[in-house]
């Protein structure tokens, strides 16, 4: 099955970054192909290549992790700009897109899950 | 898979972001080629109140941007009735024309769309 997602939270502050990792790993190891990852509103920054939590989980690197496989990870442009999150700042293999884009992959998915709030 | 996508309006529209980003959303992917229905339920059903004043708060009128959305392309909304009814609300207060559903209509209309988007 051709599943999107979409992630409308941040990291450490509430589980869905971790959960929506967490079920494109498990569906990838069901064969499942995943045509991209939308992070949105807050979920941008769980794209930010700053993050270094000590001693605890990387979910930046995550999702680094998840678009240098193929996935499509992409996080959006103007909710970037709303949180000063700059270009540079971007994780490696995760990119900056418009709601186009989010457009493309609800047309591309058989299935949409959200995790948000 | 069928480009039918619900938007589901869950929260207040003022708090949190989720409704904002709604209607952002509603405007960013409508221009796609994508059928987009609204469907308001539980606190969402505020977003569709007349005369919204949020200055106070220094954010703008949410309210104000629902009527305009047929002109990109989205006409279909839907209100929950029985949310409605809960608030002492009644299509009268509403910014918009609105079709009133029931609980098997909401989740009929949820049911019927390729996507949901909950916010």
């Amino acid at each position: 099955m051709k599943i999107g997602v979409l992630v409308l939270e941040g990291p450490y502050q509430h589980q869905a970054a971790d959960s929506a990792y967490h079920f494109v790993k498990a569906a990838l190891a069901r064969g499942h192909e995943i045509v991209g990852i939308f992070l949105y509103t807050d979920g941008v920054n769980n794209a930010n290549g700053y993050i270094k939590p000590p001693g605890e989980r990387n979910i930046a690197e995550r999702y680094s992790e998840l678009a240098s496989q193929g996935i499509d990870v992409i996080a959006c442009t103007a909710c970037a700009r709303f949180r000063g999150f700059r270009r540079d700042m971007v994780v490696e293999n995760v990119r900056l897109g418009g709601l186009g884009a989010l457009a493309d992959q609800l047309k591309a998915a058989d299935r949409f899950v959200t995790f948000g709030d | 898979m069928e480009n039918t996508v619900a938007v589901l309006m869950r929260k207040a529209p003022y708090g949190s972001v989720y409704t904002a980003e709604g209607l952002r959303s509603i405007l960013g992917i409508g221009v796609f080629e994508i059928d987009v229905r609204v469907l308001f339920v539980d606190d969402g059903v505020y977003a569709l109140v007349k005369n919204q004043d949020p200055s106070v708060l220094d954010m703008k009128s949410l309210g104000d941007a629902f009527p305009s959305l047929p002109e990109f392309g989205v006409s279909s909304f839907t209100v929950h009735a029985p949310s409605l009814a809960e608030r002492g609300l009644s299509v009268e207060d509403l910014v918009i024309d609105a079709e009133l559903v029931d609980d098997a209509g909401a989740a009929a209309l949820l049911a019927s769309a390729g996507t949901v988007l909950p916010f």
